[in-house]
C-alpha cells in the first residue's frame, strides 16, 4: 500500500502544479470567459432574435434555441480548452526546460506523464463543470425543473473530451511545439465526429467496381473501425427535444464510460510509448 | 578515492534524418569526478558539455559506453536521483508561485513531506540567502534571485552531487560573487559539484579539477595545479619608451599590457628575473613591481582549444 501511495505522490504533485499553471493560461481563461458569456447571454440573444416573446410565456422554440446555443458552446469551447491544454503541457515544459528539473528528480517518465495527464483532466473537468453549472442554473431558473439530463450529458461529454485529450496528449509527446498536437487534436475531434459518414462512404464505395473507390472505401472502413465514434457521446437531440429531467435514452451509459476509458487509456499508453525514450 | 561520477568510453551520436551526416557529440569520454571537489567542465559551445550532463541525468541516452554514479550503473534509480541536484542553464520557474512554493513543489518530487520538507525549505533558503524574499512571487525576483532559487531547488533533497549548467551566466558581478561563495561553501561541506561554465575566471577561483572538452573529446583533464603549468614573471614598469620596449622584445621580453602610462612585461621561460631587470635598467625603464605569474584558466582553455583546432585542421 505504501509503495502504491509513494508511486502516486509524484504524479499527484505534478498534476496539481499543472492544474494551477493551466488555470492561469490566458488562452484557456479567454475560452472559459467567452463560453460563460455565451451561455449567460443566450437568454438575451433568444429574446433579441424574437422580441415578441419577451415577457410572454416561454415558447418551446425560444427555449430550444437557448439550449442549442448552450450545448454547442459547451461542446465547442470545451473541446478547444481540451485540445489546447493537452497539446501544450508537455511541449511547453520541454521548451522552457522545466522538464529537465523534474525528470532529474526521482520521478520516472511514466509518473511524469501520468501527472501531466491527470493535471490536464483536472483542468478539463473544472472548466466543463463551470460551463455546465451555469447552464444548469439557467435551465433550472427558466423551467423550475431539475435538469438532470444535462448532468448525464456533461458526464458523457467529459468522456468524449477524455478521448480527444488522450490522443492529443500522445501527439504532443512527440512534438517540440504545441502547433502539431493542436492540429492533431482537431483532426481527432473532427474525424471522430464523422465516423458514421466514413461508414457511409464505405457502403457507397462498394457499389462501384473501380479500384479507386474500393481503396477509398477500405480506407474509410479502416478509419471508422479504428477511430472513436464521438457522436455516441452526444445527448444534444434529447436535450433539445426532451424534458430536462428525463433519463438518457438510446445510450448505454456504462458501455460508453468503458468505451471512453478504454480509448483514453490507449491514448495515454501510446503517449508513454512515444515518450519513454524521447531525448530531451 | 572512489569516484562519485565515472564515465567509461561514453559516446553520443545524433543520427541525422533524411540522409544527412550524423553528429558525434561525444566520443569515448572517460571522466571521473571525485567526492568533495568542484569539477569544472569546460568547452566551447557545441563541444558536448550539455550532452554529457543530460546523459548523466537520464534526459538523453548514450549511444555507447557506461555511466556510473555513486557506484551504481542504474542511474535512473530513485536512490541515485535522490542524490543529484541539477540546475539547468536558463531554467524557467513559473511567475505565479512564491519562492518557497517552488521549493515545496520540487521537495515533494523528492518524496519530502510535512515537517521534514518545511525544515529543508528553511535550510536551503537560508543557504542561498533568500530568507527575505521567500514569500514573494517569482515575478518580483531579479535574475540573480531566480538563479538562487534555482540553486535552492537543486539543493532541496540535500544531494551529494550538484550538477550546475552555467550557474553564473548573465548575473551581475555581485550576484556572481555571492553564487560563487555559496558553491565554495557547499564544497567545503562535502558536496561534489560538477560545473559547466563559460565564466572561466569564476570557476578558476573555486574549482579543484578541470576537464576541457572540444568536439566531443576531452582535451585536458586533471588538477588545476598540474594543468596550469606555464608560470612566469611579470614586471610592471612606468612610462617605457617605445624604442626601449622594442629592444626588450628582441631579447624575448614581451609587452603584455599597457594602460595609463604603465606597462606589464612578461619575462619568458628560461630567462632569469635578474637578467630581465638588468635589461630594463640598461634601457632606463622605471620599475614599479615584479611579481610571479601563473597561467590563468582562460589561457589554458585558449591554448588547449587552439591546439585541438590546429590538430583538427592538419588532420583535414
Amino acid at each position: 500500500m505504501n509503495a502504491l501511495t509513494d508511486f502516486f505522490r509524484g504524479p499527484w504533485t505534478i498534476a496539481v502544479y499543472t492544474w494551477r499553471e493551466g488555470m492561469r493560461k490566458k488562452t484557456l481563461v479567454g475560452f472559459l470567459i467567452l463560453s460563460l458569456l455565451v451561455i449567460f447571454g443566450s437568454s438575451f440573444l433568444a429574446a433579441f432574435l424574437d422580441p415578441s416573446m419577451v415577457g410572454d410565456v416561454e415558447s418551446d422554440m425560444n427555449l430550444k434555441l437557448i439550449k442549442d446555443i448552450c450545448v454547442t458552446a459547451i461542446a465547442l469551447f470545451g473541446v478547444l480548452i481540451t485540445i489546447f491544454t493537452s497539446a501544450s503541457v508537455v511541449p511547453n515544459e520541454v521548451e522552457n526546460r522545466v522538464i529537465y528539473t523534474v525528470l532529474s528528480k526521482p520521478v520516472r517518465r511514466f509518473q511524469y506523464l501520468l501527472g501531466k495527464f491527470i493535471g490536464v483532466q483536472l483542468i478539463v473537468l473544472i472548466n466543463l463543470a463551470l460551463m455546465t453549472g451555469l447552464f444548469f442554473i439557467a435551465l433550472l431558473v427558466r423551467q423550475s425543473v431539475m435538469p438532470t439530463l444535462l448532468l448525464w450529458s456533461a458526464m458523457l461529454t467529459y468522456f468524449e473530451f477524455l478521448i480527444v485529450s488522450a490522443f492529443t496528449f500522445a501527439v504532443s509527446c512527440t512534438a517540440s511545439s504545441s502547433i502539431l498536437p493542436t492540429i492533431g487534436g482537431l483532426f481527432i475531434y473532427l474525424t471522430g465526429n464523422l465516423t458514421e459518414y466514413l461508414k457511409d462512404v464505405n457502403v457507397r464505395a462498394g457499389q462501384t467496381d473501380q479500384w479507386l473507390d474500393w481503396l477509398i472505401g477500405k480506407t474509410a472502413s479502416f478509419l471508422a473501425a479504428v477511430l472513436p465514434n464521438l457522436q455516441n457521446f452526444s445527448l444534444k437531440t434529447q436535450i433539445l427535444n426532451g424534458q430536462p429531467n428525463d433519463p438518457p435514452t438510446d445510450v448505454l451509459i456504462p458501455n460508453l464510460i468503458c468505451y471512453g476509458l478504454l480509448y483514453g487509456l490507449s491514448g495515454f499508453l501510446l503517449s508513454y510509448w512515444l515518450f519513454r525514450r524521447k531525448e530531451m | 578515492m572512489s569516484a562519485v561520477i565515472q564515465t567509461t568510453k561514453l559516446s553520443k551520436v545524433y543520427e541525422s534524418a533524411w540522409g544527412g551526416q550524423d553528429v558525434h557529440a561525444l566520443k569515448e569520454l572517460d571522466l571521473t569526478v571525485l567526492p568533495g571537489e568542484i569539477f569544472a567542465y569546460l568547452g566551447p559551445n557545441g563541444s558536448g558539455k550539455t550532452t554529457t550532463i543530460k546523459m548523466l541525468l537520464g534526459l538523453i541516452f548514450p549511444s555507447s559506453g557506461e555511466i556510473e554514479i555513486l557506484g551504481s550503473k542504474d542511474i535512473s534509480s530513485s536512490k541515485v536521483k535522490r542524490n543529484i541536484g541539477y540546475l539547468p542553464e536558463g531554467a524557467y520557474y513559473p511567475d505565479f508561485l512564491r519562492g518557497e512554493e517552488i521549493l515545496r513543489y520540487y521537495g515533494k518530487l523528492y518524496g519530502l513531506r510535512g515537517a521534514d520538507l518545511e525544515r529543508r525549505i528553511d535550510q536551503v533558503i537560508e543557504t542561498v540567502g533568500m530568507t527575505h524574499a521567500r514569500s514573494r512571487l517569482l515575478r518580483g525576483y531579479s535574475k540573480g534571485m531566480r538563479q538562487r532559487i534555482g540553486l535552492a531547488q537543486a539543493l532541496i533533497s540535500d544531494p551529494q552531487i550538484l550538477i550546475l549548467d552555467e550557474p553564473t551566466t548573465g548575473l551581475d558581478p555581485i550576484a556572481r560573487k555571492e553564487i560563487r561563495d555559496i558553491l565554495a561553501h557547499l564544497r567545503d561541506n562535502g558536496k561534489t559539484l560538477l560545473i559547466s561554465s563559460h565564466e572561466l575566471l569564476e570557476v578558476e577561483l573555486i574549482s579543484n579539477r578541470v576537464g576541457i572538452l572540444y568536439q566531443g573529446v576531452l582535451q585536458a583533464f586533471g588538477d588545476m595545479d598540474s594543468l596550469l603549468t606555464n608560470r612566469d614573471i611579470s614586471i610592471n614598469v612606468s612610462n617605457p619608451p617605445a624604442a626601449a620596449l622594442a629592444i626588450l622584445e628582441e631579447k624575448g621580453i614581451r609587452k603584455e599590457d599597457e594602460a595609463g602610462g604603465s606597462a606589464k612585461l612578461r619575462v619568458p621561460e628560461g630567462m632569469s628575473v635578474y637578467d630581465a631587470l638588468e635589461l630594463c635598467k640598461s634601457q632606463s625603464i622605471q620599475l614599479v613591481s615584479v611579481a610571479p605569474r601563473r597561467e590563468t584558466l582562460e589561457e589554458l582553455f585558449v591554448r588547449t582549444v587552439g591546439a585541438a583546432e590546429a590538430k583538427e585542421k592538419v588532420a583535414q
